[in-house]
């Protein structure tokens, strides 16, 4: 279970990691696509986005964030919550739910987002409070780690009464 | 080592209730979250086969609670037991057009499932008589048309709707709701009058949002008995195809041959799943709106219209004296150049105001009072996390309740209907009833002064609300659905019935109807 735990809590890392790479991408592509006379409105977008409609193939980048974003994060930081209950570490629950509740509010701020623009520029402030929230769940849990499997063993040869 | 332990050392039994607390928290706390998931996915799950009769809850708007039909009864998705049939039932198949009266147009329409060839480039695709878009069909105010329909390789079916034509309602091509899906060697005639004169299009309702992006769309034109007052009349038919935009199907201006002082026409339609600017570069007059003519409308300069997903906008310019073009821009990438051959214009800078239609054009009288309405429905739109269909996602929702437990609103013959429909989701929404066009009474509760704005496909931005009316005045089951039909597959369907209504037909079942 401390394995998965670490291996979950990294992997929200590198998730946030690969949401700002193919995001920078996608802008990058669009910029170079309009720079080419493309036109970018909200039909096109619509088209693309869903529809695989793709004006410029750069465009896949704004995709897979909306997918990973909307799925894949929140599904691991599920993931990670459920098994931080069965590591028997302290502060491991804590630091599983810290990571879940700024995946909650990654999601809400950034489609929020959409509705003020504003709101863009604290979901990428906020990702970087979760890629490192999400890296330091997985080295406490380390250092924490050795002193609560004795306690687990301890626990265990005290129980026959 | 011992030293590090970080709880009190119990013995005996309370280190065995202490287990089991340490094994059973884990799994408890587990279950708190795993199981109110799992009972949304459930709730979430439509059944393979239903009828719209049971989607949701019954709205009556506070008007007259009865039941509202035959075999389905709304609810039953609900656990709610259905309830007294207390008036007869009839059917959306009894709606039809004189079967008396004979065709004025005939029309004979065959699809096909086939790439298609886009600016160079191929796209897969759907063609009408062997073109995307498909022939456009002309009629007379008050003609009976007759469209005989045949699919010969779409796959998954096809039906053809007639988006804002005001049709019988078994004529309305809603595939579950008003026909079956017609299966490949299938086929179905369509019969109705186009009783009211103006721009409309036809497209499929059946696995709509692939099927339209894929082209499987035309323009419909209705023209008045007395004419139109233009020299010159021209259909854009906008869609984008793989992300390439055209017009009539080319992705390159559309070049429309006038003479110096001729008045010109140009009917816009928009079948993309989002909002389209268009502006001139010399003034203009928009003419009519989704079919219905503005009354008095005045030159317009320096702004653009925003013409909404399905929506469409018949604009007048005149060629100028000079032996310039006028160029109407339909979104930045395409525009319709109008003037002597060879004549051309500079692009014209996208206006940074639009067309304000709660103001344009002076007022008139319309033919019902909507001032004392018989129902009023609430068509709040937001966006929340959830499972629609079993699939988690951030869904969007209908007076706060996610598909398939949306409101149906229930009418009856003769009332007048207001509905306030609102925006909380962050996106637009292109919102379309079938069946009727509804007058704007208000947005963000500032009243119309301007001509009567007849909608049959309305534009609405996060944050914004409108009030609309109509009578109800067309018997049947008609879907009321966001036209960005992305957003209808996910989900943002409600209907509208008239009391003692059922329909035969399901969704999914042997003929695999998917009207989205």
């Amino acid at each position: 279970m401390r394995t998965a735990y670490k291996v979950l809590a990294y992997l929200v890392a590198a998730e946030v990691a690969v949401q700002a790479m193919v995001m920078v991408w996608g802008i990058a592509g669009l910029g170079k696509w309009v720079d080419s006379g493309g036109v970018l409105d909200n039909a096109v977008f619509e088209e693309a986005i869903g529809n695989g409609g793709m004006p410029f193939p750069e465009i896949a980048g704004l995709v897979v964030h909306g997918i990973n974003g909307t799925f894949v994060i929140p599904l691991i930081a599920l993931l990670l919550l459920i098994v931080s209950f069965f590591t028997k570490v302290r502060g491991a629950i804590k630091w599983a739910a810290i990571v879940f509740a700024l995946v909650v509010a990654q999601g809400q701020i950034g489609f929020l987002g959409h509705e003020f623009p504003l709101a863009g520029a604290l979901h990428g402030l906020n990702a970087l409070v979760l890629f490192g929230m999400a890296i330091y769940a997985g080295r406490r849990l380390r250092a924490e780690a050795a002193p609560a499997a004795v306690e687990h063993e301890q626990a265990s040869t005290a129980t026959p009464a | 080592m011992i030293g590090h332990s970080r709880r009190p050392t119990h013995g005996g039994t309370g280190a065995g209730s202490s287990r089991v607390l340490r094994v059973a928290l884990p799994v408890l706390a587990t279950v708190a979250i795993v199981a109110p998931l799992g009972w949304l996915w459930q709730t979430s799950r439509v059944p393979a086969v239903y009828s719209v009769m049971e989607m949701g809850y019954l709205d009556y708007g506070g008007g007259a609670v009865s039941d509202p039909g035959g075999g389905g009864h709304g609810g039953h998705m609900e656990g709610r037991m259905p309830g007294h049939q207390v008036a007869p039932s009839r059917r959306v198949t009894d709606m039809v057009a004189d079967p008396a009266r004979p065709a004025d147009v005939r029309v004979e329409l065959v699809t096909q499932q086939q790439s298609l060839t886009v600016g160079g480039r191929s796209v897969s695709g759907f063609t009408v008589n062997g073109t995307s878009p498909g022939p456009q069909i002309r009629a007379m105010e008050g003609q009976l048309i007759e469209v005989h329909l045949r699919n010969e390789s779409v796959a998954d079916g096809v039906t053809l709707h007639w988006h804002g034509v005001d049709v019988p309602n078994a004529m309305d091509g809603a595939a579950g709701v008003t026909q079956d899906a017609v299966p490949v060697g299938g086929e179905f005639t369509y019969r109705f009058v186009a009783d009211q004169a103006g721009s409309y299009w036809y497209h499929s309702h059946q696995v709509s949002n692939p099927q339209v992006a894929g082209g499987l769309l035309g323009s419909f034109v209705v023209t008045p008995k007395s004419g139109i007052a233009q020299q010159v009349d021209v259909s854009a038919v906008a869609h984008t195809y793989g992300g390439l935009r055209t017009i009539n199907g080319k992705a390159e201006d559309l070049r429309v041959p006038a003479r110096p002082g001729q008045r010109v026409r140009v009917r816009v339609t928009n079948t993309d799943n989002g909002p389209m600017q268009v502006w001139t570069s010399g003034p203009y007059r928009l003419l009519a709106t989704d079919g219905t003519d503005v009354h008095q409308p005045s030159q317009v300069s320096g702004r653009s219209v925003t013409l909404t997903a399905g929506g469409r906008a018949d604009l007048e310019v005149s060629v100028p004296s000079d032996g310039s073009a006028v160029r109407m821009q339909l979104s930045k990438a395409t525009a319709v150049i109008i003037g002597p051959p060879g004549a051309d214009v500079p692009v014209p800078p996208q206006p940074a105001e639009e067309l304000d239609l709660l103001t344009y054009g002076t007022p008139a009288p319309v033919d019902f009072d909507p001032t004392h309405p018989t129902r009023r429905f609430d068509y709040r739109i937001g966006r929340r996390p959830g499972f629609v269909k079993g699939r988690p996602g951030m869904w969007w929702s209908i007076n706060g309740r996610l598909f398939p437990h949306v409101p149906m609103y229930v009418v009856r013959e003769g009332d007048v209907v207001v509905i306030h429909i609102d925006n909380h989701s962050g996106e637009i929404h292109p919102m379309h009833l079938h069946g009727h066009h509804a007058v704007v009474l208000a947005r963000n509760g500032v009243a119309a002064t301007g001509s009567p704005w007849w909608i049959d496909s309305l534009n609405v931005s996060p944050n914004e609300s409108y009030d609309i009316a109509f009578v109800a005045n067309n018997p049947g089951i008609w879907m009321d659905h966001c036209h960005n039909l992305k957003h209808a597959a996910q989900g943002m369907i409600a209907h509208l019935i008239y009391e003692g209504f059922d329909t035969p037909y399901r969704i999914a079942g042997p003929a695999d109807n998917q009207p989205e």
